[in-house]
C-alpha cells in the first residue's frame, strides 16, 4: 500500500462527504464491480433455480443473506484501484475463494445483519484482522463514523426497494392500455405465478448487482476517510512531496553549479576586474567555499528578524460611511416616507390622548392608500394606452396638415374649377334666355361655390347643406381670421341671396324673376370677376 | 485526484470551491423534510377535523402548498436550507455559486415530478449517482447545486511551542500540512506525529522529538505566533 499513489485526494472529510467520494470513486469503476458482484450471485441464482424450482423466494431470500460473500470482490478490486494498481474482473473472479476465507461463517451469520457491514468489510478483507485484535480496531473506526455507516446501510436498503418498486412499475408503464386492462391479476395476488416470481428475482439480482459497488465503495470510502483522519496521510502525503522537491532541488543546484563552475569563474573574474578598476562601495562579501553553505547563508539571512518584520498599526480613524449613505438614500425619499407615516399615524398627540386604538381608521387608510395608487396607476395606464393620440395632439403644429382634399362635387353638383365655362355670367344668362332656368342659375351657384372652395379656402364637407354654406361665408365675413382670406360684405350678401334663390328653384321648383337673375349675374360678376 | 469539490473561477479571478453533496445525505435530508411536513400535515388534519368538507377542503389546499412550495420557501428565504438539508448541513445554490433565486427554486422543485417517475425519486437517484456534480434533473434544469454549508471553526487548544519562521521554500501547501500537523496534535497518536515528522528530516536535519517539536514551533508560527 503506497499512499502516495492515492487516486483520490487525501484530506479531512466529514463521514458524509467520505461517503459522497464513494459514490463518484463508484461511477469511475462501476461496470467491472458490477460484473464482479453480479456472475457469482447470477451462478448461484441459475443453481437455485435449477435444484429448487417451486422456491423461487426462498432462493431469492438465499441469495440476499449472503451479500457479504459477493461484497469482498468489488471491496478488494475497489482497493487495488485506488492505490493505482487496478486489477481485472477476471483475475479477481479467479482469486474469489481466497478472499472468502477470512472469518467467512461470522459474516454469514451473526454480522450478516450488522447495519455498519460495508463499513467494517475492509477491517476483514483488507487488513485480515480477526477476534480482538479487530473489536479493537473496529472501536476506534466507529468513534466517528458509525453513525454515517449506519445512515448509508439504511438508505442503501430502500434503495433497492424502491428501484425494484420503480423497475416494476416502469415495466407496467410500457404496458399497452388494451392489454393491461385484460390483465387477471388474481393469480398474482395468490402467488400462483412461478415464472414471474423467478423473473422478478433476476431484476431483484440485477438491481442488487448495480446498488452494491455504490454501497460497497462508499463503505470503504467512510473507512479511507477515517484512516486519514487518524493516521494523517494528507500530511504524510504533503510531507513525502515536500521532501521529495527538496532533494530534486538539491540535486539540481549541485549538477548546476558543477556544469557552470570554470564560466562562473571566468564572470567572476571578469567582475572582479570591473570592481578593482571602480572604487567598490563597501562590498561586504564574505568568502563562501561551496553553494551548500551559500545557500545556507541565504536561509539564515531570509530567516533573520529583516525579513520577518510585522508591524501592527492600530488606532481610531473616521470612515467616510456618512456621505455613501446620503447618496443612496435621498432626501425627498426619507421626507416622503415621514409623511406617509404622518399621515397614517394621523397627529400623534390626539392618539396618544384616547387609549384604544381606532382600528376602523388603521384599516381605513391603507385602503384608502391603496385605492389612491390604484387611480393614480389607472391614469398611467390610460395615458399610457393612448399615448400616440396624446402626443399626435401636443405636437400638432408640428406635424404636417393634412391636406385637405378639395371635393369635387357637392350637393350633386360639379363644383372643379375646370367643369366652368370661361365668362360664366355670359353662360348663365344664354342658358336663361333658352329656357333652361335650372341649369342656368345651377351653373351660377356651382360657379360660386367652386370660387368659394378654391379662392376663398372654404372647408365645405358633404354633410353641410346650402344654408349651413351660406352660413358659414357669412360667419367668416363676421369674425375676420388673420389665416384665412376675409370675406366682403357683398359678397357674403350675394351668396345668402344666391342661395336662397337656388333653393327656390331647387328644391321648391319657384324660379326667380329674370331681372333677379341679371342682377345675380351682375353681383357675380362684381364679386369674383376681379380674379380673373 | 478525485474529489468531490466544485470549482468557479469569478471574473475577478478568484477562485471559490464548494463541496457539493452527494445522494446519500440528500435523500436523508429529504428524509427529513418528509417528516417534518407529515407532522404539519397530521396536525393540521387534527385540528382541521371539526370543520368537515371544508376542513378537508382547506386541508387538501395546505397540503399541496407544502408540497409544492415548502422547499421554495425555504430555499429562498432561509439561504437555500430546508430543515432537512439544515440538519445535514446542506444549502442549494446557483451553479456559480451565488444564492439561489425565486426562478431557480421554484424551477428545481417543480421539476421534483420528473425526478420522481416512475416511482420515489428513481429518476432523480439515478441522475445524482451519474451525474458530474451530483445534480439531479431538476437541478440542471435551474442550474443549481447541493453544497456543503462551510461550518464555523472552533477554537483549539494548541500544544506549547515556540514560533519559530520556517525554511525559505515551503508552499502554501506545504504550510497547511504543517498548520493540520498542530491541529490534529490530540487526534493523531504521539508515534504517528514523529513518524511524520521524521519525514522532513532532509529539510529540519533533526529526528523523533527534536523534529515533531521543530515542526510544531514552525506550525505556531504559521498561525500568528510570534515569539
Amino acid at each position: 500500500m503506497q499512499i502516495k499513489n492515492l487516486a483520490v485526494r487525501a484530506r479531512l472529510r466529514s463521514p458524509w462527504e467520505s461517503i459522497d467520494l464513494g459514490i463518484a470513486l463508484a461511477r469511475k469503476h462501476w461496470l467491472p464491480m458490477f460484473l464482479v458482484w453480479l456472475l457469482p450471485a447470477a451462478l448461484l441464482l441459475g443453481a437455485l433455480a435449477w435444484v429448487f424450482p417451486g422456491h423461487p423466494g426462498w432462493s431469492m431470500f438465499a441469495i440476499w443473506w449472503l451479500k457479504p460473500v459477493f461484497d469482498r470482490l468489488p471491496l478488494f478490486m475497489i482497493s487495488r484501484a485506488l492505490f493505482g494498481t487496478p486489477v481485472s474482473a477476471l483475475a479477481a473472479l479467479k482469486e474469489f475463494f481466497k478472499h472468502n476465507r477470512t472469518d467467512w461463517l461470522a459474516w454469514i451469520t451473526i454480522r450478516r445483519l450488522s447495519a455498519t457491514r460495508s463499513f467494517d468489510m475492509p477491517v476483514t478483507v483488507l487488513e485480515q484482522s480477526k477476534g480482538s485484535a479487530r473489536s479493537a480496531r473496529l472501536s476506534v473506526l466507529h468513534r466517528k463514523h458509525s453513525g454515517a455507516a449506519t445512515w448509508l446501510t439504511l438508505t442503501g436498503i430502500h434503495l433497492e426497494s424502491f428501484l425494484l418498486i420503480a423497475a416494476f412499475i416502469l415495466i407496467y408503464l410500457f404496458i399497452p392500455e388494451q392489454v393491461a386492462a385484460n390483465i387477471d391479476w388474481a393469480p398474482l395476488l395468490r402467488g400462483e405465478t412461478l415464472a414471474l416470481e423467478w423473473v422478478s428475482n433476476v431484476l431483484c439480482v440485477l438491481i442488487m448487482a448495480a446498488v452494491a459497488p455504490f454501497y460497497i465503495v462508499s463503505g470503504f470510502c467512510l473507512y479511507i476517510g477515517r484512516r486519514i483522519e487518524l493516521e494523517g496521510w494528507d500530511i504524510e502525503i504533503q510531507f513525502r512531496d515536500l521532501a521529495e522537491r527538496h532533494q530534486r532541488s538539491l540535486q539540481a543546484s549541485k549538477s548546476a553549479a558543477g556544469r557552470s563552475s570554470p564560466l562562473a569563474s571566468v564572470l567572476l573574474l571578469c567582475a572582479l576586474a570591473c570592481t578593482t578598476l571602480a572604487p567598490a562601495p563597501q562590498a561586504q562579501a564574505e568568502s563562501l567555499e561551496n553553494p551548500q553553505q551559500a545557500q545556507q547563508r541565504i536561509d539564515e539571512v531570509l530567516a533573520g528578524e529583516d525579513f520577518h518584520n510585522i508591524e501592527q498599526v492600530s488606532g481610531w480613524r473616521l470612515k467616510d460611511l456618512g456621505e455613501e449613505e446620503q447618496e443612496k438614500i435621498p432626501e425627498w425619499l426619507i421626507e416622503l416616507f415621514e409623511w406617509l407615516f404622518k399621515w397614517f399615524t394621523g397627529d400623534p398627540p390626539e392618539n396618544e390622548d384616547s387609549s384604544e386604538i381606532n382600528w376602523g381608521a388603521l384599516i381605513a387608510k391603507p385602503i384608502e392608500l391603496l385605492l389612491w395608487i390604484a387611480v393614480i396607476a389607472g391614469l398611467i395606464y390610460l395615458g399610457w394606452r393612448h399615448r400616440e393620440a396624446i402626443l399626435s395632439s401636443l405636437r400638432w403644429q408640428h406635424t404636417p396638415k393634412k391636406k385637405v382634399e378639395v371635393p369635387e362635387t357637392l350637393f350633386g353638383l360639379d363644383v372643379r374649377q375646370s367643369s366652368l365655362p370661361d365668362d360664366v355670367c355670359a353662360e348663365v344668362l344664354r342658358l336663361w334666355q333658352a329656357g333652361e332656368q335650372r341649369t342656368g342659375l345651377g351653373l351660377l351657384y356651382r360657379a360660386t361655390l367652386s370660387h368659394l372652395i378654391e379662392d376663398f379656402h372654404f372647408h365645405f364637407g358633404d354633410h353641410l347643406t346650402e344654408s349651413e354654406c351660406a352660413q358659414l361665408v357669412s360667419r367668416r365675413h363676421r369674425t375676420a381670421d388673420d389665416t384665412l382670406r376675409p370675406v366682403s360684405a357683398p359678397l357674403s350678401q350675394f351668396v345668402q341671396q344666391l342661395t336662397g334663390s337656388w333653393q327656390q328653384l331647387a328644391y321648391a321648383h319657384r324660379p326667380p324673376a329674370d331681372p333677379q337673375v341679371s342682377e345675380l349675374c351682375q353681383q357675380w360678376q362684381e364679386v369674383f370677376g376681379n380674379d380673373h | 485526484m478525485l474529489d468531490t469539490t466544485y470549482n468557479v473561477e469569478t471574473p475577478e479571478g478568484i477562485d471559490l470551491r464548494a463541496r457539493v453533496a452527494g445522494p446519500v445525505p440528500r435523500i436523508l435530508a429529504f428524509a427529513v423534510d418528509v417528516f417534518y411536513r407529515t407532522l404539519i400535515l397530521a396536525a393540521l388534519g387534527i385540528g382541521l377535523a371539526f370543520a368537515k368538507t371544508a376542513g378537508m377542503g382547506i386541508w387538501l389546499v395546505c397540503s399541496f402548498l407544502l408540497e409544492w412550495f415548502y422547499p421554495v420557501f425555504f430555499e429562498v428565504l432561509r439561504g437555500g436550507q430546508t430543515p432537512g438539508k439544515k440538519a445535514f448541513g446542506l444549502m442549494v445554490v446557483n451553479d456559480n455559486l451565488t444564492p439561489i433565486s425565486w426562478g431557480a427554486s421554484i424551477v428545481r422543485n417543480l421539476l421534483r415530478f420528473a425526478d420522481f417517475l416512475p416511482f420515489a425519486y428513481a429518476t432523480g437517484i439515478i441522475a445524482m449517482t451519474l451525474g458530474r456534480n451530483f445534480q439531479r434533473l431538476g437541478d440542471l434544469a435551474a442550474g443549481t447545486l447541493v453544497v456543503y454549508r462551510d461550518t464555523e471553526k472552533v477554537p483549539m487548544a494548541l500544544p506549547d511551542a515556540a514560533p519559530l519562521p520556517p525554511p525559505r521554500d515551503f508552499k502554501q501547501q506545504d504550510q497547511l500540512a504543517l498548520i493540520s500537523l498542530l491541529e490534529r496534535h490530540e487526534d493523531l497518536s504521539e508515534a504517528r506525529q514523529q513518524e511524520l515528522a521524521n519525514l522532513l528530516e532532509p529539510i529540519t536535519a533533526k529526528r523523533d522529538s527534536a523534529a515533531l517539536e521543530y515542526l510544531r514551533s514552525v506550525g505556531s508560527w504559521l498561525l500568528g505566533g510570534r515569539g
